[in-house]
């Protein structure tokens, strides 16, 4: 049965389907990437991508339309990742506290909510999910093509935001100055820039990524909302960054192996191998843990993570 | 900023905070997260009013609410001193969640695997299985952090969902699961080893007054002992304390076994003392709002007590706020979150005055 | 000739202190103006408040005749006024480019082409030889130096504020970094030398002094001698401490032999080190900052583990010993960075003096901490050492570097039976401050301890060691008796010259 993985057509199903479920991680991690570049670590990651998917599922729900589910999705993070700016930023809060705390808001906010918007839990309504959208010609590549140009919308967007990040960080000036703010914000404070500004700006960005990851969980796959239902993607999307070295391409890297693992274990249950699937579902979280054991080889931290600029000190 | 710098005021950072700007940023919090509370009353179509007695009658309306209140209480004592202790020391200690998983569950497999036996062994071998099983499971974070480098948030975090899987595994169709059962859950415990009941007719079990102690024993520890000397150093400066010679690691491994101790005690308590068998999904949620409690309580054992009361008595009067209103008890972990964020914001502000500028010309 | 710059009666507070008092100075075009006081006069302040990081609670500052406000840095670069940071402010990971060009420019776009072509042609016209591709963390201090340099030329600066740039360099370097100064000042543009040092002070034109936030007066460099600027500076006559000179004459206490270090990130920073430390004597290390001394000390002190090579004390090996065990054989380390490595800022004095012994005897009671004995030990220390507090529950936090600095004094001067290392121990501080450190450090040798200084001011150095070793790389240059130490022949032996080769 270990055998039958190994054909090309499943290998080829399990590939694609890894593809699409990197999709809301890479998202999220991409967003907390250029965040933690500009010295803020993020741990409200998860809270955001569950705000993000509840957000997203209620918007689509009461639009019926999937996009403005993306949107208001996305306007969530935003939302949440302002507040989370302010406490950090502005009132120098511990970033490690403060995203706990946002992670239990969300995660309490979201729970209530839902229960409150519907009394019965059976009848929780279902959304229509995003299709796939095929590109013409490339789709019709043998093996590749399912693999990469098969996807859904978000997908392509997600594997776009890659180059478009490392655009960004290595070839803008705001790039520059964002990546200089992690190594060390005064040398832009002396220049008489903001350095809380652009620090602002970069965490409502990775705000508004863990939103958009958040929401492809529901409107681009299970169509329904449970609670918790993020379920420690974002915690992984921390780890991605880790593991990424801090950059784009080897973000994606990571994003990929964890998908894979993911793609694979449903695989195996679908094959009919028994394998207790708490072991398969615990998988993904031992391999986090083994992977930040590795890590001592992958790249530096920028030097300010998490710890907040002011003029006085320092 | 610019616009208060213009008119002559300035935000200014103050050089020390007076226990005034505590209460002050306490009672802020308080009245913010009544606001936030009210509104979200008024959303779900309940009167705040009507809520807010339900909720009060039912933590504090009679003995047997009040000790139920105190039952609820218990637990979040335990987990928001595992809490305060791990942050005492600026170690990070997301953990406590799947600490009070590995309590509970070595507390059972001790109390399994000696059989039949009186009360007055079956629960000294639940109290020590509890202590060793969190021990055992925050050393293994403590142990990733020290040896490996591992940040000490992702390693927790990523235990706690490994161990409810394993639990579930257990409990699903494993050694554990209740003979000819269909729930992920044990057999009832026997009687002898269910925590002796302090106050007849009520759920107040002998877990309460352990965990009161664990907080006066920490108390003296962190304030009176060298270790307790040791883990508030390091809170301030990890490195003045290595250059004095103190081995880093080994503090952190002490610090996290520790916390992981008291946090597993939380898990046995509530098995033996409350749920009476091992199910999966009951245990979720104390060791998160442990962290809330500890920061509510500023880290301090005396702190967490008062705020853990206050928590369990808010978890007690939502379910007869459910019950008389329909507002859905989930509401209570939203508001504990928005008190602690109402609490963070208003404490942080208080460090800022704002002062007028003289002889602006 | 109108002033670049004019300051008409600035004054700043801080709460009660008054960092700036009515202080007013004109900076002509093209002049090298000096502004010279003690630690904690007001120079700084000053500086800040010239480049809009601070901004001033009364007064004006004039430039080319016109009154400009500064609310922030953004004002002051508009203004031209550019500021050379005395701790370097560079992205260590970014090439020096890189760090000339963030934060200029506009648009999205990083267009670094052009900017290559504008800072190639500012060093050319400055004489200044830059590789721009280089990271930061690969150049030497010296570079570093040039590197901001061109940073506040690249923003357009006409009047350019120095502060304390020789700290970290060679003599040699500093006297290029004059020649520059010079170029500079010919060139038609204005700087302001914030120093401490007489001889740098003595090739500006103009001399401004400051004292206790005043200015004492401004007069020209050619009028005046060194003995007059201290005077004025210090406020009374400086009585140079004679120190004996006792070198060679005892046995050895701590002996290093080929000793070898690598970083965390395993670079190699001490390399077959080797060098002895004698009973009542003391050891003076010279070097240009980050050339290993951290490293040799907190080997020393076991805080750091040793790779290769033997590390002696009375005869008995301490190499990677316990940084504690080390500690109760009688080793007092004041390390460099006080407030990091040496105290716990929110600890009370008190539990500060006992840090690292708390385990100890005399502070034990059972299994707790002692309160009382703590407490009495502290409320000693503060007087004998006269710290300025509330108490000894006082958190350090709230101490000023000098008390700080004391509470430390007091901790390893009590361990230091055998050896005392001190780096740096007076980095910072006040010069009344820096006179009881130094008697401290004899009165200590004058009990036989056997003491290793490193200091950045060489002068000190001269006059406290015995002996003086250098230190380049992570290799000793050579040791020297201190009569045959001159700034010179240390100068080329810290730029990289054994004392073998030194002509």
């Amino acid at each position: 049965m270990w055998t039958d993985l190994l054909e090309a057509g499943i290998m080829a199903s399990v590939l694609a389907a890894a593809v699409r479920i990197a999709t809301p991680i890479l998202f999220a991690a991409l967003g907390e990437l250029v965040a933690e570049r500009a010295g803020v670590y993020n741990m409200g990651l998860e809270g955001m991508m569950l705000m993000g998917a509840f957000i997203g599922w209620l918007a689509t729900y009461s639009s019926g339309s999937a996009l403005l589910g993306l949107g208001a999705a996305m306007l969530a993070g935003v939302l949440l990742s302002l507040l989370f700016a302010f406490m950090v930023i502005t009132l120098q809060i511990e970033q490690i506290v403060t995203g706990l705390a946002l992670n239990l808001f969300a995660s309490g906010l979201t729970t209530y909510w839902l229960r409150s918007a519907f009394t019965d839990m059976g009848s929780i309504p279902g959304i229509t999910i995003l299709r796939n959208v095929p590109i013409p010609f490339l789709s019709d590549i043998p093996f590749v093509g399912p693999i990469l140009f098969d996807q859904r919308i978000v997908t392509y967007l997600a594997l776009l935001s890659v180059p478009a990040v490392w655009l960004f960080l290595y070839h803008s000036r705001l790039g520059l100055e964002i990546r200089c703010i992690g190594e060390n914000p005064k040398a832009l404070d002396i220049k008489g820039h903001s350095v809380a500004l652009r620090q602002y700006a970069a965490v409502l960005f990775g705000g508004a990524m863990a939103g958009l990851g958040g929401a492809c969980l529901t409107v681009a796959a299970t169509a329904h909302f449970v609670p918790d239902m993020v379920n420690g993607r974002g915690w992984l999307g921390l780890v991605i960054v880790i593991a990424g070295a801090w950059t784009p391409s080897r973000a994606l890297n990571a994003a990929l192996v964890f998908s894979f693992l993911d793609a694979l274990q449903l695989q195996i249950q679908g094959v009919g191998i028994r394998v207790p699937y708490q072991v398969l579902l615990a998988m993904p979280y031992v391999v986090a843990i083994v992977v930040m054991m590795l890590r001592r080889k992958a790249g530096r931290a920028p030097a300010r993570l998490g710890i907040p600029y002011s003029r006085d000190q320092s | 900023m610019t616009l208060l710098a213009n008119s002559g005021w300035r935000i200014e950072r103050r050089a020390s905070r007076s226990s005034l700007a505590l209460i002050s940023a306490l009672l802020a919090a308080g009245t913010g997260a009544i606001l936030c509370c009210s509104l979200l009353f008024v959303a779900a179509g309940a009167d705040p009013i009507a809520a807010f007695a339900a909720l009060a009658k039912g933590s504090l309306g009679s003995v047997r609410a009040i000790a139920d209140t105190l039952v609820r209480a218990t637990p979040l004592i335990l987990t928001g001193l595992a809490t305060a202790l791990a942050f005492r020391a600026r170690l990070w200690n997301i953990g406590a969640e799947g600490q009070v998983f590995a309590g509970a569950m070595f507390a059972f497999w001790c109390q399994s695997a000696i059989g039949a036996a009186p009360a007055y062994i079956q629960i000294p071998v639940i109290v020590l299985g509890g202590l060793c099983g969190g021990a055992l499971f925050g050393g293994l974070a403590g142990l990733l952090k020290a040896r490996f480098q591992v940040d000490e948030v992702i390693a927790t975090v990523m235990l706690n969902y490994i161990i409810a899987y394993v639990l579930s595994l257990l409990l699903q169709q494993g050694p554990w699961t209740e003979p000819g059962g269909f729930f992920e859950q044990t057999a009832i415990v026997p009687d002898e080893a269910k925590l002796p009941i302090l106050i007849e007719k009520t759920r107040l079990h002998l877990g309460f007054v352990l965990a009161l102690v664990l907080a006066a024993i920490l108390h003296v520890v962190l304030h009176r002992s060298p270790l307790g000397y040791e883990i508030r150093a390091a809170g301030s400066n990890l490195r003045a304390l290595q250059f004095q010679g103190v081995n880093a690691g080994r503090l952190v491994l002490v610090v996290f076994v520790l916390s992981g101790a008291v946090a597993g005690l939380a898990g046995a308590f509530e098995l033996y003392g409350v749920q009476h068998r091992l199910k999966s999904g009951t245990l979720g949620g104390l060791g998160y709002t442990g962290i809330i409690i500890a920061i509510l309580g500023q880290l301090s054992p005396r702190g967490v007590v008062i705020a853990a009361l206050l928590f369990g008595a808010l978890l007690n009067g939502s379910t007869l706020m459910q019950i008389k209103t329909g507002v859905p008890s989930a509401l209570i972990y939203a508001i504990e979150a928005i008190i602690l964020m109402f609490f963070l914001i208003a404490w942080a502000a208080s460090r800022f005055r704002l002062r007028r500028l003289r002889h602006v010309d | 000739m109108t002033a670049r710059l004019s300051i008409r009666n600035l004054s700043k507070r801080f709460g009660p202190v008054v960092a700036n008092d009515r202080v007013s100075l004109d900076v002509r075009p093209g002049e090298l103006h000096c502004l010279l006081g003690e630690n904690g006069a007001g120079k700084s302040t000053l500086s800040s408040c010239l480049y809009g990081l601070y901004q001033p609670d009364e007064g004006q500052i004039i430039i080319d005749g016109e009154e400009r406000r500064f609310r922030s840095p953004a004002d002051a670069i508009r203004a031209g006024i550019g500021m050379v940071h005395q701790h370097f402010v560079l992205v260590p990971t970014f090439t020096a480019l890189e760090n000339i060009v963030v934060g200029t420019g506009s648009g999205w776009r990083l267009d670094t082409r052009a900017a290559r072509r504008q800072v190639t042609e500012l060093c050319e016209r400055h004489g200044l030889r830059l590789d721009l591709d280089a990271l930061i963390e690969d150049l030497s201090v010296g570079a570093q130096q040039w590197v901001e340099i061109v940073k506040a030329l690249y923003l357009g600066a006409r009047v350019l504020i120095l502060d304390e740039p020789t700290a970290v360099l060679t003599p040699q370097e500093s006297e290029r970094l004059f020649t520059l100064m010079r170029r500079m000042t010919d060139d038609g543009l204005s700087i302001i030398l914030i120093s401490h040092k007489m001889n740098e002070v003595m090739q500006s034109d103009r001399v401004t002094v400051l004292r206790r936030g005043r200015v004492v007066g401004t007069i020209e460099t050619r009028s005046t001698t060194r003995g007059q600027l201290a005077q004025m500076m210090i406020g009374r006559q400086l009585n140079p401490i004679e120190v004996e000179s006792r070198g060679g004459r005892w046995s050895a206490v701590v002996t290093i032999s080929g000793l070898s270090v690598r970083d965390t990130r395993g670079v190699p920073v001490l390399q077959d080190l080797s060098l002895e430390l004698r009973e009542g004597e003391v050891l003076g290390l010279a070097g240009v900052a980050g050339n290993g001394q951290r490293e040799l000390f907190e080997a020393i002190a076991g805080v750091r583990r040793i790779e290769a090579g033997e590390i002696r004390l009375d005869g008995e090996a301490i190499a990677n010993l316990a940084a504690a065990e080390i500690a109760r054989r009688g080793v007092g380390h004041i390390p460099e960075d006080r407030l990091r490595d040496g105290l716990v800022p929110d600890f009370s004095i008190a539990e500060n003096m006992v840090l690292g012994q708390h385990w100890r005897a005399p502070w034990r009671r059972g299994v707790l901490l002692d309160g009382t004995c703590v407490g009495e030990h502290a409320t000693r220390s503060i007087s004998e050492f006269s710290i300025v507090t509330t108490g000894p529950c006082e958190p350090v936090r709230r101490l000023s570097g000098g008390n700080a600095q004391k509470v430390i004094l007091a901790r390893e001067l009590a361990k230091a039976t055998r050896c005392l290392l001190c780096n740096q121990p007076t980095r910072g501080l006040d010069i009344g401050v820096i006179e009881y450190v130094h008697g401290q450090i004899l009165r200590k040798r004058d009990e036989g301890v056997a003491v290793l200084l490193a200091s950045e001011e060489l002068d000190d150095l001269i006059l406290l060691s015995d002996r003086i070793a250098v230190i380049f790389r992570g290799r000793i240059m050579g040791v020297l008796p201190r009569c045959a130490a001159n700034i010179a022949l240390l100068g080329q032996m810290m730029a990289g010259t054994p004392l073998e080769q030194v002509a």
